[in-house]
This record gives C-alpha cells, sequence and structure tokens, in this order.
C-alpha cells in the first residue's frame, strides 16, 4: 500500500518522534516540529501517538492515494479538498484508492499534518523514523519529498471509536503567541535593561525561520560576555542572545551545542507550539519560575490525558 | 545555629536552565566528559552532553521534581570521578590532504606561509584529543592543534561538504562523520567510515578519543576505502 507525491510543496517531511539520548553524540532531536498536532493526527486514524506522518510546510502539500485509506489532517489552518471536495480537519477522513488529496497554503500557523491509518513505513536511524535535513537522515532517503516519491503506508491496527477530535482538543492557530519561559543559563549576562525586557516585549517571528529555529525581531539586547562563549549544550526551545542582539529561538532540529549565551528556555509544556510559528507571528515570552512551569505541565498533561492517554510522551 | 537548608549546601556549579534542564559548570573539558559519561550511565537523564566547559542534563519533569533533580546531580557530582582504569582509545585517522579532498589547504598554507609538506609535517606531528561530537551528528571536534596552524572559519559555508571530510579553524581539526553543509576549511579527507547506521553505536568516534592523523596518497585512501567496503 502506497500513497504518491504529486505536488510536494515547500518542504514536505516524514516526521515521528524525537530521537532521544544521543546528544551527546552530535544527534538532534528532530521530530515533529509541532508534535501535539502529530498526535492529534494519529489518534483520528487508531495509530500509536507519534506515529511516523506527513509534515507539511506553509505551501501545502497534494498527493494521490493508491489505495483506500484512513486519513486525518491537523496543525496549521489551510484548506484542502479530496478530488475537489473540500475536508475538515480534525476528523477521520476515507479515501478510496486513486482519490487526490490537495492541501493549500497555510493560512495561520506553519506546518499541516497528515496522518494515514497504519502510519507511513520509512526505515528507523538512530531510534527514530522522523527526517533530520541537514544530515540526510531519516525519513524518505533523508530529504524532503519530491513529485513522484512513492510511500509506503503501514497495516492499520484498528480504528478508534471517536471520529472527530472534540473542540475543547483542537490547539488554537493564531498570529500571537504566548509561550512561557524559564531564565537560562547566561541570563545574568544581560544588563539590568535587558533583563526587564526580556519577558516584556512584543516579538515579531523574522524571515529567517525553519526547523532549526527562527529569530526574535523586535528589540535587540546586550550580554556582557566578550563576544562568543565556549561551546555548550543548547536543546529545543533554548533562546540564545548573539552578538547582533537578536535573540533565536532553536525548534526541534537544535544542532546539540551552541556558542552563543542562553538566555531562556521556552518551558516544556509550550515547546510544541514552536512548529506552528512563522515569519510575522507576534510573539511574548511568559516568565514562569521552573516550579510553576513544571505545575503547568502536569496541569496540561491532565487535562490532555482524556483524549491522549500517552500526552507524556508527546509534550 | 546553621542552616541546613538544602539550597545553601547545593554545588554552587549547578545552575537551573529551564524547567528540565540543569547546567554544571566545570573548568576542564576532561572533566566535563567524565561527568556527563558519568551521569549518562546512571540512567537518571534523558540527555547528558558535555560543551566545553559545562555538562547540561535533561530530566523527564512530569514525573521528577527540580529539587529531587537538583539533588540528584549535587549527589552524583559530589562522588569522586571515576579514575580512568585504561588510556583512552586511540584512533588511527589516515587523511588525504589537499586536492579534491582538500581544496582550502592551498590558501590555508599561502595565509600561514608554509608549504604544503610544512603544513602536513605539523598536522600529524601530534597526538589529539576529541573535545566533543556536535554541530552535526557525529562531528568531532579534535582539539590540540599546533598554534602554527590557527584559521578563522571561511565567511561563506560551504552547501555540501562529503563525509569523512577534515578542516581546520579556530584551534582545532573538524571531521565530517556525514556529509552535509559545512564552514570550516577543507584540508584533506580520510577514508574511514565515521558513521554507519547498522552499528549498535554508529559512530567511529567518540568524546575523550586520543587521535592520531596519517598522510596517506590517494591510491592508498582509494585502497582503504575498497578493503572497508568489503569487510
Amino acid at each position: 500500500m502506497t500513497l504518491t507525491v504529486i505536488k510536494p510543496g515547500l518542504q514536505t517531511t516524514i516526521q515521528a518522534g524525537p530521537r532521544v539520548g544521543m546528544r551527546h553524540l552530535g544527534v538532534p532531536a528532530s521530530g515533529a516540529a509541532d508534535a501535539l498536532s502529530l498526535a492529534l493526527g494519529n489518534r483520528l486514524v487508531g495509530n500509536n501517538l507519534l506515529a511516523p506522518a506527513m509534515e507539511a510546510t506553509m505551501a501545502g502539500v497534494s498527493v494521490r492515494f493508491d489505495s483506500d485509506t484512513s486519513f486525518a489532517l491537523t496543525g496549521a489552518q489551510a484548506s484542502a479538498d479530496l478530488n475537489g471536495r473540500e475536508l475538515a480537519f480534525h476528523t477521520t477522513l476515507a479515501a478510496r484508492a486513486g482519490d487526490e488529496l490537495h492541501v493549500g497554503l497555510a493560512r495561520t500557523g506553519a506546518r499541516v499534518y497528515i496522518a494515514v491509518a497504519g502510519g507511513f513505513v520509512v526505515d528507523e536511524i538512530l531510534g527514530s523514523a522522523s527526517t533530520y535535513l541537514p544530515a540526510a537522515l531519516g525519513g524518505h532517503e533523508g530529504r524532503a519529498l519530491r513529485e513522484g516519491d512513492r510511500i509506503a503506508v503501514g497495516q492499520s491496527s484498528g480504528m478508534p471509536t471517536e471520529h472527530e477530535t472534540p473542540a475543547e482538543f483542537r490547539p488554537p492557530v493564531s498570529r500571537t503567541w504566548a509561550l512561557r519561559a524559564c531564565r537560562a543559563s547566561e541570563f545574568a549576562l544581560l544588563d539590568d535593561n535587558g533583563k526587564d525586557r526580556l519577558f516584556d516585549t512584543n516579538y515579531t517571528i523574522g524571515q529567517r525561520a525553519d526547523r532549526m529555529g527562527m529569530q526574535l525581531e523586535g528589540a535587540s539586547f546586550n550580554v556582557s560576555s566578550q563576544g562568543r562563549m565556549a561551546s555548550a549544550p543548547v536543546f529545543p526551545g533554548t533562546i540564545q542572545c548573539p552578538e547582533d542582539g537578536r535573540l533565536f529561538i532553536l525548534s526541534a532540529d537544535a544542532q546539540t551545542t551552541g556558542g552563543y549565551p542562553r538566555v531562556a528556555q521556552v518551558a516544556r509544556a509550550d515547546r510544541h507550539m514552536l512548529g506552528q510559528l512563522r515569519p510575522g507571528d507576534h510573539v511574548r515570552l511568559l516568565w514562569r519560575d521552573t516550579r510553576s512551569a513544571t505545575d503547568e505541565l502536569r496541569a496540561k498533561h491532565d487535562y490532555w490525558r482524556e483524549w491522549l492517554p500517552d500526552i507524556a510522551q508527546v509534550v | 545555629m546553621r542552616s541546613r537548608s538544602s539550597r545553601e549546601t547545593l554545588d554552587t556549579r549547578i545552575l537551573v536552565c529551564g524547567d528540565d534542564l540543569l547546567s554544571v559548570s566545570l573548568d576542564d573539558i576532561r572533566a566535563c566528559q567524565e561527568l556527563a559519561d558519568r551521569l549518562r550511565d546512571s540512567g537518571d537523564w534523558l540527555e547528558s552532553v558535555a560543551g566545553i566547559d559545562s555538562v547540561m542534563v535533561q530530566f523527564d519533569s512530569a514525573t521528577i521534581d527540580i529539587d529531587l533533580a537538583t539533588k540528584r546531580l549535587d549527589e552524583e557530582l559530589r562522588q569522586a570521578p571515576d579514575a580512568p582504569d585504561t588510556e583512552p582509545e586511540l584512533a588511527e585517522v589516515p587523511i588525504c590532504y589537499g586536492g579534491e579532498f582538500g581544496p582550502d589547504l592551498g590558501d590555508i598554507c599561502e595565509q600561514l606561509d608554509l608549504t604544503r609538506d610544512e603544513f602536513v609535517a605539523l598536522h600529524v606531528g601530534r597526538e589529539y584529543r576529541v573535545d566533543m561530537l556536535g554541530f552535526t551528528p557525529g562531528f568531532a571536534y579534535v582539539g590540540g592543534l599546533d598554534d602554527a596552524l590557527n584559521v578563522p572559519r571561511r565567511k561563506q559555508p560551504r552547501v555540501r561538504v562529503e563525509a569523512g571530510s577534515v578542516g581546520i579553524a579556530d584551534g582545532r581539526s573538524g571531521i565530517y562523520a556525514l556529509a552535509g553543509p559545512g564552514g570550516w576549511p577543507l584540508i584533506g579527507r580520510t577514508p574511514l567510515k565515521l558513521f554507519d547506521a547498522s552499528e549498535a553505536d554508529p559512530f567511529r568516534l567518540h568524546a575523550g578519543m586520543r587521535i592520531r592523523f596519517q598522510p596517506v596518497d590517494r591510491d592508498e585512501f582509494d585502497t582503504i576505502v575498497e578493503t572497508i567496503a568489503q569487510s
């Protein structure tokens, strides 16, 4: 059973769960930039929450189903149709062999997930099926999908009884985001003015925005280190302050070490949102001490567990 | 009365870096590697990564409170470092210098006012250590370069650098385990296979390992590549 790519769009990759426990070897997490949307899609087609799905960036994607398949769309807001018939997101959908699915430009948010019953079948490399483009690892031949690619689909293990994500479990996708964040290792190197403004600025996501990270524009900061610092570990959600004073938020493909001061760290509970930020979006950082951030993470897990029992593997 | 609150007795080198991240500042890269390895082996942490002068660990904040994580880290930090029972493994890394494998070698020699042979003699003339893996999967930062070989990174990174490429920059050699983009000026390439996804331990080089470079010519390079392909 396969699915064929008709139009690959800007950057469509196979993404599943992250690579864990290999950052000391230089191996980044990768995986779905918005893992919550990946999980919601997989939930609707009866897959493991982190089963491999398609992640389409900004410009959408067109594919043809080569056999009868159940699928679901989640993530960014975009128009979508099957052979010209409009489709709803967050719903279990049925495709017949030969049907063509078109996902259009994302109106808000950056990434749409297409989950199919059985999941996409690609080789697992270093513990995950996720594509890591910079090193051509994982996914479909380590690269973004191209026209004509045929991707194998696995055996469905049985469909769920509910076929729609309840309204209270559809994450809002917006042009304005609030990300809870904690102070990080080099926060103390900011000058007093910078310490005040870090959590009190309306940032805009810059043009450079990809799976590795995003520029935060709208304020410039001074750190009192002499130029660059010795390379130190960084993680998805780390907010760096390079020499030019413009903050950079690292995302799913964050490299494992970096040479810039780390001034803040997006709280674990909100890291999945990084995958939906796009150039021009407005962002505020909400300061949390680590204990409140942990309490809020656990409250979020408690809320989501009703629909996604394995939420702690996802967020 | 002396206060016994845990806060005051915790090691001051521990820094909270997020709701699931803790960092330890150390002054020595070997101490960083030893601690990072020890923490990873303890099984208490999701990730344990050494930098040049710090170690960062990630824990599962859904089930472990930050106070407990900090206390564990503090205890593990207080334990005496593992005495190295053996010298770290020595990896012999053959390099075919210059030509298509080392397109920047000519420029570097000109910059440093060295002949090609002088450059190679200086580069193979000592034992090195892998300071860390990072930047891209398996990329080895190899420390200990002769001061006479200090050059900056390229202003324009290359879109593609082949696997096995060896560069130098900012006092280190860098070895690319995988093909990908890269900004290090390239001096040559090793025929060794540095990444093999089918192995349980897919990377040939690791932090802390000792390294010796050996110059090989193009024929020897090809022979080694063939031998590896057949085995």
